[in-house]
């Protein structure tokens, strides 16, 4: 029992690595993909496109982050659980949110190409995902002060 | 590129159309638009030139007879059943179409609606039929564009007759266009948005009260290809419109 919970622990560790990855990576793409085809389009500002497009790429380094707020000397059955619990659900906010803000990312990009005066506000949206993946970063760095070593 | 991302770099490559009547030219060029959709999957550039050429007037004036472009209608509406939004979209372009050429049928003087099975499509053909005598066909509390396409014709306003047409097409696509936006949807609407952009844009006032002209002496017997009775015209290509592009 107390190796699966161990097993559990690294698990959690390396989660919002991973989970964070596949996120930004996604993420990513589909902003990368509504940049490419703006700038076929486009006589300029192809900067702004693809620089909006690298937004996702913040929820691997709050991954990382978390990471390594959540290593501990030894990972064992007294705090195997809670780096699981930790780990896993920060991750999974890191996966979702760097998908959804590829997709509203790619909508700002061609709603902007049609407007180019709403390019900024319609940033709006993703900026407040961006924010929900900073609160589950700050509350997993709260938690992993309070995990037993 | 995978499937959605191939999808989200062609739509977002597609320049905006804008409102419809507010452009003397199209955006993007015929041999551009064709560039683009070169990101299409086979399967669905297949299905798009066949919205396309039941739905735009040039695919639809090759066929001789009414029977005929239902028949195809009923393939091509069949054909996109993994697609019930382009369906139910080309289905209700089929209906606006066939509520058009009732409302020419009547105009030229037929008494009834006849056989409405072999010149019209989709849910209105009995409504259409029991409704004949009403300006509205009995659909004005739901569609009042029809009551005042009838007024337009009886006018002889065929240039309002025709925006008023158009008007309706283009808020089916947006309608549509709301609920899509990265997908093959998005990229058909555009095309057939595309369509009557380009089609509007080849025209000016001056052509139309040009080609009014014709249509006019045609219809007095001057040209043999137009005198034939109303009920016997195949009028889901029939030429009097005042452009002949517009595929209403």
């Amino acid at each position: 029992m107390n190796e699966f919970v161990v097993a559990l622990g690294w698990f959690g560790l390396f989660a919002p690595v991973a989970l964070g990855a596949i996120g930004s990576a996604w993420g990513c793409a589909l902003g990368g993909s509504a940049a490419i085809g703006a700038m076929l389009d486009s006589d300029g500002g192809y900067g702004r496109f693809i620089g909006v497009s690298l937004m996702p790429s913040s929820q691997v380094i709050y991954g990382i982050v978390i990471m390594f707020s959540l290593q501990q000397a030894q990972i064992d059955a007294a705090n195997g659980a809670a780096l699981f619990g930790i780990g896993l659900l920060s991750g999974v906010t890191m996966l979702f949110t760097g998908i959804r803000q590829g997709e509203v990312l790619a909508s700002a990009i061609h709603a902007s190409k049609a407007k180019p005066e709403i390019f900024g506000i319609s940033l709006a949206p993703a900026a407040v995902l961006e924010g929900f993946s900073v609160f589950a970063l700050v509350f997993a760095l709260v938690l992993a002060g309070s995990i037993p070593s | 590129m995978s499937r959605p991302h191939q999808y989200i770099a062609l739509v977002t490559s597609l320049p905006h159309l804008g409102k419809l009547f507010t452009r003397k030219e199209v955006p993007i060029s015929e041999y551009r638009l064709k560039q683009r959709l070169s990101m299409l999957e086979p399967e669905h550039a297949r299905l798009l030139r066949k919205i396309v050429e039941i739905t735009a007037w040039s695919g639809v004036a090759k066929y001789r007879e009414d029977r005929d472009v239902i028949r195809r209608a009923t393939q091509v509406v069949a054909d996109l059943k993994d697609f019930p939004d382009l369906q139910h979209l080309v289905g209700t372009r089929m209906e606006t179409r066939t509520l058009i050429a009732a409302l020419r049928r009547r105009r030229d003087g037929q008494e009834s609606a006849g056989d409405i099975k072999t010149w019209g499509y989709g849910r209105w053909c009995s409504r259409i039929r029991e409704n004949w005598n009403d300006p509205a066909f009995g659909l004005g509390h739901f569609m009042p564009w029809i009551g005042d396409a009838h007024r337009l014709m009886q006018a002889g306003d065929q240039i309002a007759m025709e925006r008023l047409a158009l008007t309706q097409v283009f808020r089916q696509l947006d309608h549509y266009n709301a609920l899509h936006e990265f997908d093959f949807e998005a990229v058909a609407i555009y095309v057939l948005r595309w369509v009557i952009v380009e089609r509007w844009s080849r025209y000016n006032a001056d052509d139309a009260a040009e080609r009014l002209k014709q249509l006019m002496a045609a219809a007095l017997g001057h040209d043999t290809g137009t005198d034939a009775p109303a009920g016997e015209r195949d009028l889901f290509a029939n030429p009097s419109v005042a452009f002949d592009g517009a595929p209403s």
